[in-house]
């Protein structure tokens, strides 16, 4: 099994990098209960949650600001609190391990190093929301962290941090681990309700939303690994101490996952907020020259070099830029990298999974495969780039019942603008490239 | 009906009910007409072929919404593409979607002139196409049916026989999953499934499975394009030739609301008439076929004593003999209207104290399927309960020395219980009033060929007590051919023009009949006041 590794040092010009998510990433075994507990692992299993009241949890990590490190990026807290007071219903915790994001490979790492940092913040979620049964939804593929994952949680079990009255309390809570197929549409969070319950995985008209309708018809709170992995901090901590890093809209460390063209590819936590160039040094730094970096996941708009040297690491530089920090995906591609190429192995990823239900997404998306793979066949005529944006334009502005579709229309979009003149360059190659109609500019006559 | 609520659509006000979808409030109240494939409204909302896209006005601006999926709530503000132009370029940009992987032969395809996709690229569609010819189709279809067509390019599945009544052709689909949802919400039996994904996604049965409900062929009505179709109509007759008038089921005593479709020469198919209170939009399989039987193995004119004869001389010999019998039993039938059994007990009246009128039927009763049969097979029993006759058949085969002359209409009593009537043989004088050529012609001494249910005008009453109304489809075996309340009548030497009459005489002898007509029926029938459980003798 080889995996990014994970290596930062404690400090990074001469700031303290923080270590809340990664407390055990770089301690050897630390994925077993006793290695895990001589580090401080279930510190608030204890009177530090169950002397509290459910709703000061809440409200705690509502003070936090934690937003969901899934993509979407929605206060944690304030999805909480959708859950309704007295459903007489179960209320269902679920996991989204379903890492899919092209990328993106933080989760698989939580659950590889530290598996009882996600037991222990399901633990105090669990408690926090009345949670009974709790769902691990994990990516088919990750069949090692599965593993890692089944043992702690028989590790844990054993100890009596889970099961019947957990630690002398009066709370229990049992989790089960759900292996995914390896279908990216599966970690939108009704899809993936979908798939828990045994169905296709197709995301589900909304509303009702999850938090009162989701797995089995009962209200469901969809919280992504490193989001959960949080929680165990603030409750022991307190949101004040959680607001010491990140910015007023951003609080708190984010894993950043970073490929591409960077020395020290991994995972790091650094907290919100740090320039993207700061970042790119304390990754080793970035090799050759900067000519755009996707900064949150493949569905994040792409910045350009100069963009990417203005930014920094938080939701809203981001969506300034009209970009996104997503899943905190972050790919720097330098000059020797042929844009048009990175954008078509895009497509063709959105294109594969395309669940298959809303229309435009369905077919948009192979339709702006196919228009993409002729123009880098030689096929390109004139007007293909403003109609690949045309395309992509139609699936963008939430036409679909999920976000697959706007994510999938954004690297397209972006690309495009940002470096159309390379897409030109290979229409260019194209002898036959004059079309005798303008495709894109066609617009319908009033048929009466 | 609750109160109305206003909500707003291109910016005026519309009262509607409450909490009904979106798009009914708009195709039904503001009159905006409203495409839709994957909507349908007797069954689940599944939201996503997104051409009912308008746009929803909240506080935060206007975005995009379903309108199948939202419901009428007060305050509610939207604009369709009366007033949006970004909504006209949404659904332009969905119909682009839904066309560029499906097959533009619409010539060629058995669905063209009833095909929704067709309907609405003219509404609401691009009129070019847009894709590169090197950038290509990806037509639907299973890898156990792609095939590379003769000018190379790869195609979907063609043709596939999914079972004894249906035929699948899987690039026309545009995965609109109303299939799919029929065959698990109303049959309950999920034969059809979705497999694949993205525009690889394609509709298919479980391998080695077929597609044998006996309510399958309501998927090729609800198929928005010509992908799913029906054996018994496939490349018979294109649609736009065709003719129709709304009747109702006569096999079934919940009288399933259809049309019947047909063109001057003959009847082409039974379609489903939407009925909520009925059958919905579904008819089985079983009354879907009837139409078949309505060319073949007629009685088209008169028999006497199994030698053919024309109509007036049947008639004239039926007159002559019950005005020579003593007794004479007349049989009303289910199957017929409540004129043409009114008819009958006009004639029993002509006749006097020598006649004495029985109904009833020995044919046994099923079980109702919940979707569109009630398991009765006699139509319209409570009808005949309603003119005040009793299920007596048995006491007429006790009864049988008695009688000189029987007239029995469209029974197939032989068939239905030989042994019973086997006794009625005993009565000298049989007429027998029939549309086909049934067991009870072949036992008649005066067989009289009459219009089947197809061709009448009259009225049925189904179980839950409605009165419905039949129409007439203007395509006869033989022109010569009369109602059974004409050549009843004229038994009766009753100048009856029209069956209006007859219900008239209906009327006199079920008074709840009183008033009504056949307009102020209507095409949803008529509920009427439920008989009270004591009055049934």
């Amino acid at each position: 099994m080889t995996l990014y590794g994970f290596s930062q040092p404690t400090h990074w010009n001469g700031q303290e990098l923080p270590r809340i998510i990664s407390r055990l990433f770089d301690v050897p075994d630390g994925h077993r209960l006793e290695v895990a507990r001589r580090h401080g692992a279930y510190a608030t299993i204890g009177p530090a949650l169950f002397d509290r009241a459910p709703y000061e949890i809440i409200h705690e990590v509502a003070e936090s600001g934690l937003r969901g490190r899934g993509g979407a990026g929605f206060p944690t807290g304030v999805k909480w609190g959708f859950v309704p007071r007295a459903p007489g219903k179960p209320v269902y915790l679920v996991i989204n391990a379903d890492e899919g994001e092209p990328g993106t490979f933080k989760d698989r790492l939580c659950l590889t190093r530290d598996p009882h940092l996600l037991i222990e913040g399901m633990i105090c979620t669990g408690y926090a929301l009345g949670v009974r049964t709790a769902y691990i939804y994990v990516r088919g593929e990750m069949l090692p962290q599965i593993c890692i994952l089944n043992q702690a949680l028989r590790e844990a079990y054993d100890a009596g941090l889970l099961g019947e009255r957990i630690a002398g309390s009066r709370y229990s809570l049992d989790i089960f681990v759900h292996r995914g197929a390896g279908a990216y549409i599966c970690g939108e969070e009704t899809g993936l309700i979908n798939s828990l319950e045994g169905f296709k995985g197709q995301p589900r008209l909304k509303p009702p939303f999850p938090a009162v309708s989701g797995a089995f018809g009962a209200p469901t709170v969809v919280n992504n690994v490193e989001t959960i992995m949080a929680v165990p901090y603030i409750v022991q901590h307190g949101a004040k101490a959680y607001r010491r890093w990140g910015t007023e809209k951003s609080p708190g460390s984010k894993l950043f996952s970073v490929s591409g063209d960077i020395a020290r590819p991994g995972v790091y936590e650094v907290p919100l907020g740090m320039p993207f160039m700061e970042f790119f040094a304390l990754a080793g730094g970035l090799v050759g020259e900067l000519l755009g970096c996707i900064p949150g996941g493949s569905s994040a708009p792409v910045l350009t070099a100069e963009e990417t040297r203005r930014a920094t690491m938080d939701y809203e530089s981001l969506s300034s830029l009209k970009s996104m920090l997503g899943s905190g995906a972050v790919t720097p591609f330098n000059t020797t990298r042929d844009p048009v190429l990175i954008l078509q192995t895009l497509t063709r990823f959105y294109a594969h999974e395309s669940c298959g239900q809303c229309t435009p997404c369905r077919e948009g998306t192979g339709y702006v495969d196919r228009v993409l793979d002729a123009l880098i066949d030689g096929h390109g005529g004139d007007g293909d780039v403003d109609l690949l944006k045309s395309l992509a334009d139609q699936y963008e502005p939430m036409t679909t019942i999920c976000a697959f579709g706007p994510g999938a229309a954004w690297p397209v979009q972006s690309f495009v603008s940002k470096f159309r003149p390379y897409f030109e360059a290979y229409i260019a190659k194209n002898p036959q490239r004059q079309r005798t109609r303008d495709l894109a500019g066609v617009r319908p006559g009033a048929f009466w | 009906m609750a109160e109305l609520i206003t909500i707003t659509v291109d910016d005026r006000p519309v009262h509607v009910p409450p909490r009904i979808p979106l798009i009914e409030a708009l195709r039904h109240w503001a009159k905006v007409e409203t495409p839709a494939f994957c909507y349908h409204p007797d069954l689940s909302v599944a939201g996503n072929c997104r051409i009912c896209l308008v746009e929803v006005i909240g506080p935060r601006g206007a975005a995009f919404g379903i309108a199948c999926h939202m419901q009428t709530a007060p305050g509610l503000a939207v604009r369709t593409q009366v007033s949006s132009e970004r909504v006209r370029w949404a659904r332009r940009g969905v119909m682009e979607a839904l066309l560029v992987n499906h097959p533009l032969d619409c010539p060629i395809c058995d669905k063209a002139g009833e095909c929704t996709l067709q309907e609405h690229y003219m509404t609401q569609g691009r009129h070019e196409s847009r894709l590169p010819d090197a950038a290509g189709k990806q037509y639907k279809g299973g890898p156990d049916h792609r095939f590379v067509d003769t000018k190379g390019q790869e195609r979907g599945g063609k043709r596939i026989d999914l079972g004894p009544t249906i035929v699948l052709d899987q690039e026309r689909c545009i995965v609109c999953t109303r299939c799919v949802r029929f065959m698990d919400e109303v049959a309950k039996d999920s034969q059809l499934a979705i497999a694949g994904r993205g525009d690889h996604a394609y509709i298919t049965t479980f391998p080695g499975q077929p597609l044998d409900h006996p309510y399958d062929l309501c998927t090729t009505d609800i198929c928005p394009v010509g992908a799913l179709t029906g054996k018994h109509f496939r490349f018979q007759q294109r649609v736009w030739n065709l003719q129709r008038v709304e009747s109702i089921d006569p096999s079934d005593a919940l009288g399933a609301n259809l049309y019947i479709e047909y063109t001057p020469e003959r009847v082409w198919r039974l379609m489903p008439r939407r009925n909520p209170e009925v059958n919905k939009s579904w008819i089985s399989n079983r009354t879907r076929l009837l139409y078949r039987e309505l060319a073949i193995n007629r009685l088209t004119a008169a028999r006497l004593q199994g030698r053919d004869a024309p109509l007036a001389e049947g008639l004239a010999a039926a007159r002559a003999a019950l005005a020579a019998a003593a007794r004479v039993a007349l049989v009303a039938s289910g199957h017929c209207t409540l004129e043409d059994n009114a008819a009958l007990l006009a004639l029993a009246e002509r006749l006097g104290a020598k006649a004495s009128v029985f109904s009833g039927s020995w044919l046994p009763l099923g079980r109702p399927d919940g979707i569109a049969l009630s398991g009765d097979p006699v139509a319209n029993r409570a009808g005949l309960r309603l003119l005040g006759l009793a299920d007596n058949l048995d006491e007429l085969v006790r009864r049988a020395d008695e009688f000189d002359a029987v007239v029995i209409l469209h029974h197939d009593l032989w068939a239905a219980d030989p042994a019973k009537a086997a006794r009625l043989a005993r009565i000298p004088q049989r007429i027998v009033l029939a549309p086909w050529l049934e067991s009870s012609v072949r036992q008649a001494t005066i067989a009289l060929g009459i219009r089947a249910w197809a061709e009448v005008r009259g009225t049925m009453v189904n179980c839950q007590q409605r009165i419905q109304v039949l129409q007439a489809c203007p395509v006869l075996p033989d022109p010569e051919l009369e109602p059974a309340w004409r050549v009843l009548a004229e038994l009766g030497g009753l100048s009856w023009t029209s069956e209006l009459e007859a219900f008239r005489f209906a009327a006199q002898r079920a008074p709840v009949l009183a008033g009504l007509s056949y307009r102020s029926i209507g095409p949803y029938g008529r509920l009427l006041p439920q008989p009270a459980a004591a009055g049934v003798a």
